[in-house]
């Protein structure tokens, strides 16, 4: 049953936030961010509801954050990298967490990329349709 | 919608470390014999896959089962035909005698379970499953790293005993071995039982047993289409379901009484620790866990390589952006070692809806164990020559440069908030004991109150092994099953 996913705009502003966090190109994050769209769905409802609360939080917490009363993506690039930072290296485990869950979820997408497996040299792996 | 009816002499209730050789054991004394497994059968399409999609398929909760206390602990299950035997990373240990005696010995079933009777279950095992230590070449050089640290450190440490044949070194374990070299049940046991007659099948969750006066007649549950079905059980029942499964099922059923059954849940939670070396590794060549060190086992803990797959050594790393893309680009030069602790504190486990709910949060001597393990680690990198060490410890440094700052690990927190931990071995939750007020099972592993009621898995363990369970789990099923083929109550 699907529950949850990620509309248009949400993986476009996750995308942005991946390709930060990553390092990573704008493609290949926005393959992650459909790649998380698509565990979203797939997912057991319980994991499902905390990741796409996780997601919502930081696309649009920049007003807690950061003070700025702005999605994510329309912030500087320095202010998104202060943000993303104040998430990622946060004193409060859940708030640390949160983010660590959906670093996690992406990096199955980011990992299983084709582009990212040929920069190290390694074999691929098949990443075929979850919904078998 | 009428039930999906059958029925056999025993059902097996999981197909996985404990289900597939009770039920081999079963069949080979010429019982009808069905085995009833949640998961589905693994395809060969199923093998090898990237992480997201072996958790998808092969794992329960699709990867995202935990475990909740003060800290979220990812609890890794195989859901599939063959279990978590599907998944792991293919070790064998013999149950140590210190092991044992805790284990069996503290309750006084020296008796009903002799540790010179699991020796010859394990005799078998290592033979049908082609037991052996991992090969030079299938160290890895994950493997030879830790090999040289503990011979520079003076730790006993050995290659690690592994089930599989002409193994291809794929790093693979984890996500169902892609060549099915690993000797994983369903490639094993499994089979075995099916050629004398047992039928396996995948896709069924046994939910409740029956039970009419004291004794349990059939299992009822529900297949992957959610279709109800019911399986008489003409001699008993057999629970082999995992120390997650088993106690939610007793606990449905209202078997067992409310006092231990889902309690005293027992694990070996483990955290990895990073190194990074001047010439390449690549830990994606090799067998996944290829070689360990011991020499800590009777202070608690076990240290092993584990060869992370990018996905998931990645998740280890902290840091984002530059920092994440400089630590990651060492993925080919990255040793990954892992502490695996045997933890004394208990959690619990009890249905809620479809799922499970668990409970653990470590003791404060078991973040002590690990803090040492932690600290061990890094000075076992740095021996071996790593040029970097990522403790992974949220509050601690971020990475090391040299053996000299090893030494500010003692100032780690012991908040287990502060460790990405992950636990795969689990006990306890249908604990033996002589008496019923004591315990969930009998020592003839016959659930107290109930005839015709076994439980076989890991959940009968008292306590944690203190090394990986799978070996004597399956030694401990098979003995359990030659008593239940002979004492079990008439059709």
């Amino acid at each position: 049953m699907e529950l949850f996913g990620l509309g248009e705009g949400a993986r476009a502003r996750l995308a942005v936030v991946l390709a930060d966090v990553f390092g990573e190109s704008p493609e290949v994050a926005r393959d992650v961010a459909q790649f998380m769209d698509g565990y979203l769905r797939d997912a057991p409802a319980l994991a499902a509801l905390g990741l796409r609360a996780a997601i919502w939080a930081i696309l649009w917490l920049p007003i807690v954050f950061v003070g700025r009363p702005l999605p994510v993506d329309a912030l500087a690039p320095e202010t998104r990298a202060k943000y993303l930072l104040r998430w990622s290296d946060s004193h409060v485990y859940l708030v640390r967490e949160a983010f660590y869950l959906v670093k996690a979820i992406a990096l199955f997408g980011w990992g299983a990329h084709p582009v990212v497996r040929a920069r190290f040299a390694m074999p691929l792996v098949s990443l075929t349709a979850r919904r078998t | 919608m009428s039930d999906i009816r059958d029925a056999a002499d025993f059902v097996v209730v999981g197909s996985g470390a404990g289900g597939a050789p009770a039920a081999l054991v079963l069949a080979e004394a010429g019982h009808d014999v069905v085995v009833l497994e949640e998961g589905p059968r693994v395809r060969p399409e199923d093998r090898g896959l990237a992480t997201s999609e072996a958790f998808a398929r092969l794992f329960r909760d699709k990867g995202t089962q935990v475990a909740m206390g003060r800290s979220v602990i990812p609890i890794l299950q195989g859901r599939c035909v063959g279990g978590t035997t599907v998944v792991n990373g293919a070790i064998v240990w013999r149950l140590p005698e210190d092991a044992y005696e805790r284990t069996f010995g503290s309750i006084g079933a020296r008796d009903a379970v002799p540790l010179r009777a699991l020796e010859t279950k394990f005799d078998r095992i290592e033979k049908d499953l082609s037991v052996a230590p991992a090969s030079d070449a299938l160290l890895g050089g994950n493997g030879r790293l830790m090999r040289k640290a503990a011979e520079a450190m003076g730790y006993r440490g050995h290659a690690i005993r592994r089930n599989v044949i002409d193994c291809q070194g794929s790093a693979h374990c984890l996500e169902a071995c892609p060549t099915q070299r690993k000797q994983s049940m369903e490639v094993t046991y499994l089979p075995a039982a099916e050629r004398l007659g047992a039928r396996v099948i995948g896709g069924r969750e046994v939910r409740t047993i029956d039970v009419r006066g004291d004794r349990a007649v059939a299992v009822r549950g529900r297949d992957a289409e959610g279709r109800s079905f019911v399986v008489e059980a003409r001699r008993g029942v057999v629970v082999a379901a995992s120390a997650i499964q088993s106690p939610c099922i007793l606990r449905r059923s209202g078997l067992g009484g409310r006092k231990h059954v889902g309690a005293h849940f027992r694990v070996h939670p483990g955290t990895a620790v990073m190194g990074i070396y001047p010439d390449d590794v690549r830990i994606w060549e090799g067998a996944t866990q290829s070689y360990e060190v011991d020499e800590f086992r009777k202070d608690g803990f076990k240290l092993e390589t584990v060869s992370l797959p990018l996905e998931l050594a990645g998740v280890r790393l902290a840091g984002i952006g530059e920092s994440f893309t400089r630590a990651i680009a060492d993925y080919p030069k990255m040793a990954v070692w892992g502490v695996q602790v045997r933890a004394e504190a208990e959690g619990k486990v009890a249905p809620s809806g479809g799922h499970a709910s668990i409970s653990f949060t470590p003791s404060e001597r078991d973040m002590l164990v690990f803090k040492r393990g932690v600290k061990l680690l890094a000075e076992m990198h740095f021996a071996a020559g790593a040029k970097r060490v990522y403790p992974g410890v949220h509050g601690g440094p971020y990475e090391l440069f040299s053996r000299d700052e090893v030494d500010t690990l003692d100032d780690l927190p012991l908040d287990p908030r502060a460790y990405g931990m992950i636990a795969s071995h689990l006990f306890g939750t249908c604990r033996m004991a002589r008496d019923a007020p004591d315990g969930v099972v009998g020592f003839d592993f016959g659930v107290h109150g109930v005839r015709g009621l076994w439980v076989v898995d890991a959940s009968v363990f008292p306590t944690n092994l203190g090394v990986n369970p799978q070996h004597t789990i399956m030694a401990m099923a098979m003995l359990a099953a030659e008593g239940i083929a002979e004492r079990a109550p008439s059709a």
